[in-house]
């Protein structure tokens, strides 16, 4: 199976130009992914990997970094965060049918992450599952993918947390 | 440009990136050049594919040269009319 998806890095010298690693990325296995270097600081790498499973597309790619750029810090990996405009070019349709769908309680479309007057930002895996209850077909592989960028950001957040705090808050919910 | 890319499908796909007002340049180890986003700002991707590698040997050209064309059509900067008025200050087409 073939899969697409988006690491984004923050290099650990902040002003260091990342085409100093293209070599050694492509040493590293990443011969697959299209790489961007547009920004000082940071490297991004568009992946079309061949594997048996979306999972091990997405850990081997982050493997194959890190023995390019130990010290790279994963930022995204992605398609999961997603705004209604982008929810729309997946689905192929407008983004004012999403918009539609989201505002009207009675779709119990998932619930945003963060909302704010600009629009809104959602974890793709649900809102495809979302979909496919309602009867759009969804490519698996995408879901897979979406769920794989899902589970690898929250575990990436999550090792920000204070662990002090973490078991306070579990108490309380 | 005068150099071609070795592979037909690749070149094809940088020749549509110059089309739309892509500056390339060839160099760089496996990296058989790079091409860069006209407009380059913030909002296009934040950025880190306005400057894009293109391989030499990608495992596969055919994805390799797809990707190129996608990094293309997703970048957010429209030549619309006047292409100088969309273009950030003191910037030229094909200049960086």
């Amino acid at each position: 199976m073939e899969y697409e998806f988006i690491l984004k890095y923050a290099l650990t010298n902040e002003n260091a130009d990342a085409s100093q690693y293209l070599d050694a990325l492509f040493e590293a296995g990443c011969d697959d992914a299209t790489i961007g270097v547009g920004k000082m600081g940071a490297i991004a790498l568009d992946f079309m990997r061949e594997a048996a499973s979306a999972d091990a597309a997405v850990l081997s790619a982050i493997a194959d970094v890190k023995k390019a750029i130990p010290d790279a810090e994963l930022i995204e990996v992605s398609p999961d965060l997603v705004t209604p405009t982008e929810i729309a070019s997946v689905i192929g349709c407008s983004r004012q049918n999403i918009q539609k769908i989201i505002t009207n309680p009675k779709k119990r479309f998932p619930n945003p992450i963060h909302q704010s007057s600009a629009g809104g930002i959602w974890h793709l895996e649900p809102v495809l599952r979302w979909f496919m209850e309602d009867g759009v077909s969804i490519n698996k592989n995408l879901l897979e993918i979406a769920e794989i960028s899902m589970t690898a950001n929250l575990i990436h957040q999550s090792q920000k947390v204070n662990p002090k705090l973490q078991s306070k808050f579990l108490d309380v919910i | 440009m005068t150099i071609k890319h070795p592979n037909k499908e690749i070149n094809t796909a940088i020749e549509y990136a110059i089309s739309k007002h892509w500056k390339v340049t060839v160099g760089g180890g496996h990296c058989w050049g790079k091409m860069y986003c006209p407009f380059n700002d913030e909002e296009c991707r934040c950025g880190e594919f306005c400057v894009t590698s293109i391989w030499s040997t990608p495992r596969s050209p055919e994805n390799h040269a797809k990707a190129l064309r996608r990094v293309v059509d997703k970048c957010v900067g429209k030549l619309d009319g006047d292409a100088t008025k969309t273009l950030p200050k003191g910037k030229k087409i094909g200049e960086r």
